[in-house]
């Protein structure tokens, strides 16, 4: 904890603000997420955290305040994704970041390996390449066998893990869960947990996990509170 | 059924207002649609019906010679007091087809024409309105003078329709025994508009129906189902709070009536408003009636409730089908993989086409009891086969798209297109129909076009002039009076034609004798420089392309007998009729006047043009239908996947990449039937072509169509266009974010 902190932030917040409607989801966060680190969002349903998470990651822009991602420690590195037009934020999104969701995020007519090679073959890899480097993730998920399988035939936990190898297929720098054991059973959700976690931090990919449980939290390396839009505790910004 | 829950489930936020007014607007469109193809087939009919008198040739009017006796002259039938006389001599003006009915009857006959109060007294004549219209807009030396003083106007109850160019001339009976035997005695006008090729007509119009059909219940087919990812997760939250399947399986149903059923009263008041505009549309060279296609109530109410019950059933059953629970669909519903037994319907349809080719070399098998059943089956089966087999096709090369795929486009496309080949054929089957039948009409036409178009050819009667054979009761001096008149006409240059005997006599033989100075006024290249030139008699046959050689005669012509005058003008139209009318109002002709150029206006090229037209027509319709369709369809297929896509484009993909594949998921079924489609067609119109017999030859198809062809792309890639703004709305961060 203590070497992450000393290093620069590869993400890092300021002044958060975000309404929608009358209703302010976010009241000015400042969050500082390291690279390598694996930080658990908590919070209860409605207290902004999902929108924090979506400010982070580009998916909206922040009435107000800044999101700066600096993915080396060279001067000009740095990028402010709040200030980026949406074709730059889908870009970074394509190339440094993953998601995975809660469910349904697979392509039901692809087969999991093809689901897998999407994002490659948005950044231009060849198909073979592709198509390789995706049959190593599924082997690494234990799911080997299940290649040629599409959504449908898989079970919760199986498509999970078919997401997290889409999520990971680029080597992001860091990848954004949202409740990603939310609709699994606790034995799947431990094992897709388990895989996930092993895989980012063989990668030392940052890992800005959102979750409700306890227990998943508990694999972070951190965890902050959010309520009614603002950090609650267990989070202190670095100086 | 709960009213409560029927209420919940039609209650709806503005997406499912917005899904019900697209639902009601699209079988609005396909109401009033197929209510407007229901009264053109009704108001054909009945347009056909009014014409039919004019098919009416009579009985003899002569009684025939006495057995054993082959020198008897015939003699003449006298008129009674039911009968009338009625000859059809052909009229033709600039390049139409006037229908003429010469009558002659005694003054008290009780026989009747239809459309006027009694027949024409001789020197008068009863005129359709748009034939009166032309006769008074045209100097009377080109059309007027052909046919008397105007005694009134046809009835619209003997009109086919609003153009109809129709005239019943009064006539001696003299006038019309002596006009070249063509007179038929009549007592009452024939009522059947078809005679033997009824079931030919028939059953043409009737495919011709059935691909403008088509589109219209696809289109139904499709907005009917729009939205139905949304509705199944409302229907889930029905079974979750305790409905039965059979409880949602209703309310469905009964969700799909609502929109349906205003949708049909729409359609119904819509096609009463466009009926005017349909009506503008000219089929086989007229205008139909406005009332021609209006359809009585019981054909509305019978439209809208076969709509609003097939909408019923297909919604409660495809509900049921699903198999949704408390939790959402509980089964996955995979498409049936399309075989290459699909092949068989278009295989059958070859083979029936492919019988009729092989025939028309065969005169021995060739007999209309099969010929047209299998002409148009065959037709049927093509078209269906096409709409059969798309689906595999389709299947076929999204697998060969998915195996040399490169791009992330071209894998979800392909993947998306080879898990749902049918869904995917269905949003543009409307479109390649239409391609296919206006493929026909065009290869066909193109056929007839290269029989009917006169060129000129030295050595064969010159396309714009005009000839008439001789009454041989006329006097020399007559037939002279005339060709000094002709000649003292601008543009105008007549020869007369001298025979061994007069036309229609046996001494007239099969020689023509001219002055050998004329031989240039004909065309004749080659003919003597001075005296008489003698030529083959089939030079005067309007329809003859084979040239005829001129050569020196001794034949004296004042010794012979007048037998044809022949017209030469300056191809002007104006001269071109004033030479018709000079013909026509003489005493002398034996028949009516004719001309190469007539050949253009007449018998199946200008039935096949008008269908033609008619078929470009309903290419359109076909094409705007199957246009809306593809857009519902994919806007259809894109609210069904907004979450998944949303989901695509949250990750990083840009908007540009669902857009490519969007329109890859309508272009790869769309080009790989269609290229089909267009050379079907033209092979279908090659072998209907070919069964017609060797004269007919295919020939590139015009212009016209190609412009079809591009625009109809164009319309389709219109519609698809069109959904981009609804793709970008429904997968926006905005929007995904709460999915």
């Amino acid at each position: 904890m203590n070497a992450q902190a000393q290093t620069a932030p590869i993400l890092s917040a300021r002044g958060l603000r975000h309404s929608f409607g009358s209703t302010e989801a976010l009241r000015g966060i400042d969050v500082d997420i390291h690279p390598g680190e694996v930080l658990a969002v908590m919070g209860p349903s409605g207290s902004g955290k999902s929108t924090l998470l979506h400010c982070l990651a580009g998916v909206i822009t922040p009435d107000a305040g800044s999101v700066t991602y600096q993915p080396g420690p060279a001067v000009g590195q740095s990028v402010t994704i709040s200030s980026l037009n949406e074709a730059g934020r889908s870009r970074l999104r394509l190339t440094e970041f993953g998601f995975v969701f809660q469910f349904g995020q697979l392509l039901p007519e692809l087969s999991a390996l093809d689901n897998v090679t999407i994002p490659l073959l948005l950044n231009g890899t060849r198909r073979k390449d592709a198509l390789q480097r995706s049959a190593e993730l599924l082997d690494r998920l234990g799911l080997q066998d299940n290649g040629t399988k599409r959504p449908s035939e898989l079970s919760g936990g199986q498509a999970q893990r078919v997401a997290v190898a889409r999520a990971l297929a680029t080597a992001p720098k860091i990848l954004f869960a949202d409740e990603p054991t939310g609709s699994l059973d606790s034995l799947a959700a431990e094992n897709v947990l388990t895989q996930m976690l092993q895989l980012v931090r063989e990668a030392g990919t940052t890992l800005v996990m959102i979750t409700h449980d306890p227990r998943t939290a508990a694999y972070a390396d951190r965890e902050i509170l959010v309520r009614d839009g603002a950090v609650a505790a267990g989070y202190q910004v670095a100086p | 059924m709960n009213v409560a829950i029927l209420r919940l489930a039609l209650a709806g936020s503005r997406s499912a207002v917005g899904r019900l007014a697209g639902i009601m607007a699209g079988v609005a469109i396909g109401v009033c649609l197929l209510l407007l193809l229901w009264g053109a087939a009704d108001g054909l009919a009945q347009r056909d019906a009014r014409g039919a008198w004019l098919r009416e040739t009579g009985g003899p009017a002569y009684q025939p010679p006495v057995d054993g006796d082959p020198h008897a002259a015939s003699v003449p039938i006298p008129l009674g007091p039911d009968t009338m006389l009625v000859a059809r001599p052909a009229e033709h003006f600039r390049d139409s087809v006037i229908n003429r009915v010469d009558v002659a009857a005694l003054p008290d006959t009780s026989a009747r024409i239809p459309g006027i109060p009694a027949p024409p007294k001789p020197g008068e004549y009863y005129a359709s309105p748009a034939l009166q219209e032309l006769i008074q807009e045209t100097p009377a030396d080109q059309l007027a003078d052909r046919f008397g003083s105007f005694a009134g106007t046809i009835g619209n109850e003997a009109l086919p329709g609003r153009d109809s160019l129709i005239v019943v001339t009064g006539a001696t009976e003299s006038e019309i025994r002596s006009s070249n035997g063509g007179a038929g005695l009549v007592s009452e006008f024939t009522t059947n508009p078809y005679g033997d090729n009824a079931l030919a007509y028939r059953t043409a119009f009737l495919a011709g129906g059935l691909a403008v059909l088509f589109p219209i219940l696809l289109l139904i087919s499709i907005v009917s189902n729009l939205g139905a990812a949304q509705r199944r997760e409302r229907f889930a939250t029905l079974r979750l709070i305790g409905a039965t399947p059979g409880t949602v399986a209703r309310i469905s149903a009964a969700e799909a009536a609502v929109p349906c059923l205003a949708g049909a009263l729409l359609g119904i008041a819509l096609s009463a408003l466009v009926r005017p505009l349909a009506a503008e549309i000219p089929v086989n060279g007229t205008r139909v009636f406005i009332d021609d296609l209006a359809t009585d109530w019981t054909a509305a109410a019978v439209v809208a409730a076969a709509v609003v019950l097939s909408a019923m059933l297909a919604a409660g059953q495809r509900t049921l089908g699903a198999g949704t629970g408390p939790l959402g669909v509980t089964r996955a519903m995979p498409e049936p993989m399309p075989t290459p037994r699909r092949a068989l319907p278009l295989l059958a349809g070859f083979l029936c086409l492919g019988a009729l080719a092989f025939a028309a070399g065969v005169p021995e098998l060739r007999s209309p009891w099969w010929e047209i059943p299998f002409m148009v089956g065959g037709f049927v089966l093509i078209m269906a086969g096409l709409v059969i087999i798309g689906p595999w096709l389709t299947l076929l090369v999204s697998r060969a798209g998915l195996r040399f795929a490169r791009s992330a486009i071209s894998v979800i496309a392909s993947s998306r297109i080879a898990a749902t080949p049918s869904a995917t054929f269905r949003s543009v089957a409307g479109l390649v129909i239409a391609v296919f039948v206006v493929s026909i009409f065009a290869g066909g036409s193109s056929a007839l076009r290269n029989v009917g178009v006169p060129a000129a050819v030295p050595g064969v009667l010159q396309p714009a002039s005009v000839r008439t054979f001789i009454d041989p009761a006329a006097s020399p001096d007559a037939v002279d009076a005339l060709a000094t008149q002709v000649n003292g006409t601008a543009g105008l240059h007549a020869t007369v034609a001298y025979g061994s005997g007069g036309y229609g006599t046996d001494e007239s033989g099969d020689q023509i004798y001219i002055e050998a100075a004329e031989a240039v006024w004909l065309g004749l290249t080659e003919a003597p420089d001075a005296g008489t030139a003698v030529l083959d008699a089939g030079f005067l046959n309007a329809w003859n392309r084979e040239p005829v050689v001129a050569s020196a005669s001794p034949a004296i012509l004042p010794e012979l007998t007048p037998f044809a005058i022949i017209v030469h003008t300056d191809a002007a139209p104006e001269s071109v009729d004033r030479a018709r009318t000079l013909l026509v109002r003489s005493r002398v002709a034996a028949g009516p006047p004719m001309s190469p150029l007539d050949d253009a206006a007449t018998g199946s090229t200008r039935l096949v043009a008008g269908l033609s037209a008619l078929a470009y027509v309903g290419m359109f319709v076909a094409v705007s239908i199957s246009a809306i369709s593809l857009a519902v369809a994919t806007a259809s297929a894109m609210l069904d996947r907004k979450r998944i896509l949303g989901l695509m484009r949250l990750m990083g993909m840009p908007a540009s990449s669902l857009r490519r594949i969007v329109t890859r998921e309508a272009a790869v079924p769309l080009l790989t039937v269609l290229l089909l489609a267009v050379g079907l067609g033209f092979l279908v119109a090659w072998m209907m072509v070919t069964s017609l017999g060797p004269a007919y030859k295919m020939d590139w198809p015009g212009a016209d169509y190609f412009t079809a062809l591009g625009l109809s792309l164009g319309i389709g890639a219109a519609a698809l266009v069109s959904t981009f703004g609804l793709l970008r709305t429904s997968t926006g961060m905005s929007v995904t974010r709460f999915e």
